[in-house]
């Protein structure tokens, strides 16, 4: 086996890193976490020339190494330790050309790792229109590395730069300034107790309280003779550190770079202008916003409906195909409509997507951020929670996966938390029916009717319980992590296709093989729970029921009917519905409702067949089983069943409960662990009962 | 003054940072005494700033321009 | 017979299902701590 070279790209957000990382790995890349943390894991082959490969990894962008999130905490991590597997044999820093400035701070503080660096300057497509000239040669030898000028908007560069991380054992590895001269004795002092290691490398441990090695701060500050600093006098001296490689990078660049302002042209000027205006910019979010909605919702109904019809007649033909049988029965019934209910999230993830990464890599999502900071700080949240929360509206499931570009733990957990209150479109179907059932069909103030009002309404309860819960959690959460603002405002650039398409790609797969495989199992034994039973009364239906309805003349699909009715009853879960009974009658719900509730935890819209399938009616048509429902009679109070309380206190129920296990999936997916879910299923639903319970007592 | 009083379109140049109330990162961005700033936009309220610190654009929130000292350039 | 080796199949589905929750639930939190993240090993939770 030939050795692979190990290639870290490191680089400021924005700078076009991953653009590099797509360009050199193609699909050749998977994207995982870091063990233990929710921090992406990009890495990819980069086939080199002469045979030879590449191991890339895609670190998370960084401004410095001085760590203030968890994943620029990864940067650090993987540099200081030489043992780790992925310690790169050559790093490559990318580098914006219209940002060289602030890049190469970063820049510096690699190269004082003594780690072999490539610096790549990417977006040189814009050197003309920007009127920046650069003195290659120069910066090369100022900065004492290899400089790889290159575009991956017009796909130059990259050979030069291939050519480049395959003779990264030419490349120098020694730093290009001193910045220990900014505390002499300090660092003399330093260097004396620690001779072989590195000194920047101290200083880093010293500053940062991460480890490397067998050296961490306390070993450090443990050593005599050595005089420890109190955390400001550190601060002040990481201040000073950083003025100092600022007159290093503002020097080089004034004999290295150029720029003539007479030829640059700005575009961010006169988009910024509408783009983040006070009215206007609001006014244009809320137009891309309703975009967003219209597609996740709208254009996404052709391909699911798809979907589920393929799914269905799927589940047809291999009950008419293979032998008759319980295995059958659950390849049909639980397997391939488990697997159905999980490929039919896939058109709204996408689109979803599509549209984020589009908004991110355009640099609009900042402007969105900038606009929205302030409204939604009141709440805990941040400007970018927005686009989750909205985007819950069609599914909470896509809008939990979105929340992974907010910095700052706090307001991300928060807004995983409240995004499932959102209305999501699978609440729709239930609401639909319930809605027709109880809300009578007159107008308010004779043009806006009472049954469109209550949707209304229902969608806006939803979005006040996310915001209030939002309100609530952001008084009671205590966290360490100190929260700061500080957005990056990039300039405006057409989204890259390979970019959109590869995000994606891999946002679809990442729900397919992560949330996917939970659900799919959640729906076996739901099926099983569905299609099992103990005792007599579900194994000897058949007799039970033809004995029962022998004198009723049936025909044999109303028979048939009646049979899987009472199975139902009778069956694991029917026995649970008849079990919370009790609990859910003070709600204004038989146990009939309680098998639909709980057989709802597979997926909110399965109410209402289930409730067809218990009411034996043969077909899935809305009014045959609105219909139905309007005939059902409460078993103890007499009069209908669903009358105006009880429809409430339901559509209350629906609108607060944590029903969806691919949600739950999810927030374990994106949290890392089952306390956020668990809690979100407790205490979203304890909400929920207690909130029907109160609104059915009153309106009886 | 602080770069909380600017107005929008006016430049200064930053004079001195409380190290303490300022987060390391926008140090890092460009934000050190001696540098140009100007206010591009605010948003409502003039929270959160929208600045050009040093030719890098940013947003900052108004909590953290207030610790920012500047001097006026203007003509 | 038929029936038998279908009932088979559906209870070996079912375990495995069971199964798969109950290593997601239990196992994958111990993971962190199995992977050794001590003092000296690099790895990023702290």
């Amino acid at each position: 086996m030939s050795k692979q070279i190990n290639v870290a790209l490191i680089g400021n957000p924005n700078t076009g890193k991953t653009s590099v990382f797509n360009a050199l790995t193609g699909l050749n890349q998977k994207v995982g976490n870091y063990p233990g943390i929710t921090v992406e894991k990009k890495e990819g082959i980069c086939k080199l020339p002469r045979g030879v490969k590449a191991h890339i990894i895609d670190l998370p962008g960084t401004y410095s190494l001085n760590a203030s999130s968890l994943d620029e905490n990864v940067v650090i991590e993987l540099l200081l330790n030489k043992n780790d597997k992925d310690y790169p044999d050559v790093a490559v820093v990318v580098s914006d050309v219209e940002n060289l400035k602030r890049n190469l701070l970063l820049f510096t503080q690699i190269k004082d790792l003594q780690i072999p660096t490539i610096l790549v300057i990417n977006m040189s497509d814009r050197m003309a229109y920007k009127g920046i000239s650069l003195d290659i040669e120069y910066l090369e030898k100022e900065l004492n590395t290899k400089i790889a000028l290159i575009s991956t908007r017009k796909n130059k560069g990259i050979q030069e730069l291939k050519e480049l991380i395959t003779h990264y054992k030419e490349l120098s590895s020694e730093p290009c300034l001193n910045a220990s001269t900014i505390d002499k004795s300090y660092f003399d002092n330093l260097r004396k107790a620690f001779p072989n290691q590195l000194l920047y490398k101290l200083w880093l441990v010293i500053t940062q309280d991460v480890n490397f090695g067998k050296t961490d701060r306390k070993t450090i500050e443990a050593v005599e003779d050595f005089k420890t600093k109190s955390n400001a006098d550190l601060k002040r001296l990481q201040q000073k550190e950083t003025i100092k490689r600022y007159q290093f990078i503002n020097e080089t660049l004034k004999k290295g770079q150029t720029i003539d302002l007479n030829s640059a042209k700005d575009l961010r000027i006169k988009l910024d202008r509408i783009l983040t205006h006070k009215v206007w910019g609001y006014l244009i979010f809320g137009v891309i916003l309703l975009l967003i909605f219209q597609a996740i919702y709208d254009w996404s109904s052709v391909p699911m409906d798809f979907i589920d019809s393929s799914f269905a007649s799927l589940s047809e033909w291999t009950k008419n195909t293979l032998p008759e049988g319980a295995f059958t029965n659950l390849l049909a019934e639980g397997i391939i409509s488990g697997l159905g209910g999980i490929v039919i999230f896939i058109p709204q993830i996408a689109f979803l997507f599509l549209f984020i990464s589009i908004l991110e890599e355009s640099g609009y999502m900042s402007r969105v951020v900038f606009l929205m900071d302030r409204i939604m700080r009141r709440f805990g949240l941040s400007g970018k929670s927005v686009v989750p929360l909205i985007s819950g509206t069609a599914c909470a499931i896509p809008a939990i996966m979105a929340t992974r570009n907010i910095e700052s733990w706090k307001e991300r957990l928060i807004t995983i938390l409240v995004t499932p209150f959102t209305t999501c479109s699978a609440r729709l179907p239930v609401y639909l029916i319930i809605i027709a059932l109880v809300i009578p069909e007159g107008r308010f103030l004779g043009f806006i009717s009472y049954q469109a009002l209550t949707l209304m309404l229902l969608y806006l309860i939803g979005f006040g319980a996310a915001v209030g819960s939002a309100w609530i959690l952001n008084k009671i959460m205590n966290f360490k992590s100190k929260s700061f603002f500080v957005v990056e405002m990039p300039n405006y650039k057409l989204p890259l296709f390979k970019n959109v398409a590869l995000t994606v790609i891999e946002k679809t797969k990442a729900f397919v093989f992560g949330a996917g495989k939970i659900i799919l199992a959640i729906s076996i034994i739901l099926w099983f729970l569905a299609s099992y039973g103990p005792g007599d009364n579900f194994n000897k239906a058949e007799s039970i029921v033809t004995e029962k309805f022998a004198s009723e003349n049936l025909s044999e699909d109303e028979l048939h009917q009646k049979i899987e009715s009472h199975k139902l009853e009778h069956s694991f879960i029917g026995i649970a519905g008849h079990a919370i009974e009790p609990a859910i009658r003070p709600l204004g719900y038989d146990w009939k409702i309680g098998i639909a509730i709980v057989s709802s935890f597979a997926a909110r819209e399965v109410f209402v067949g289930t409730l067809a399938t218990i009411y034996s009616v043969g077909s899935d048509e809305e009014e045959t089983i609105k219909n139905r429902m309007a005939g059902e009679v409460n078993p103890i109070l007499g009069g209908p069943l669903f009358n105006f309380a009880s429809g409430i206190s339901l559509l209350l129920f629906y609108a607060f409960a944590m029903q969806c296990m691919s949600t739950l999936a999810i927030v374990k997916k994106e949290t890392n662990s089952w306390k956020w879910p668990m809690y979100q299923l407790v205490i979203m639903s304890a909400f929920a009962y207690i909130v029907a319970l109160v609104a059915y007592q009153i309106l009886i | 003054m602080t770069l909380a009083d600017l107005k929008r379109g006016q430049q200064g140049i930053i004079t001195d940072v409380s190290s303490i109330h300022i987060p390391l990162k926008l140090l890092e961005m460009g934000c050190l005494p001696g540098n140009l700033v100007e206010l591009v936009q605010v948003a409502p309220f003039a929270d959160p700033m929208y600045l050009n610190i040093n030719g890098s654009h940013l947003a900052i929130r108004k909590e953290t321009a207030i610790h920012i000292l500047i001097e006026t350039t203007n003509e | 017979m038929n029936t038998i080796i279908q009932n088979i199949l559906v209870f070996t589905a079912l375990a495995l299902a069971v199964l798969f929750l109950i290593r997601k639930f239990f196992w994958s939190p111990k993971k962190k701590s199995s992977k050794a993240c001590g003092g000296d090993d690099g790895c990023g939770c702290h």
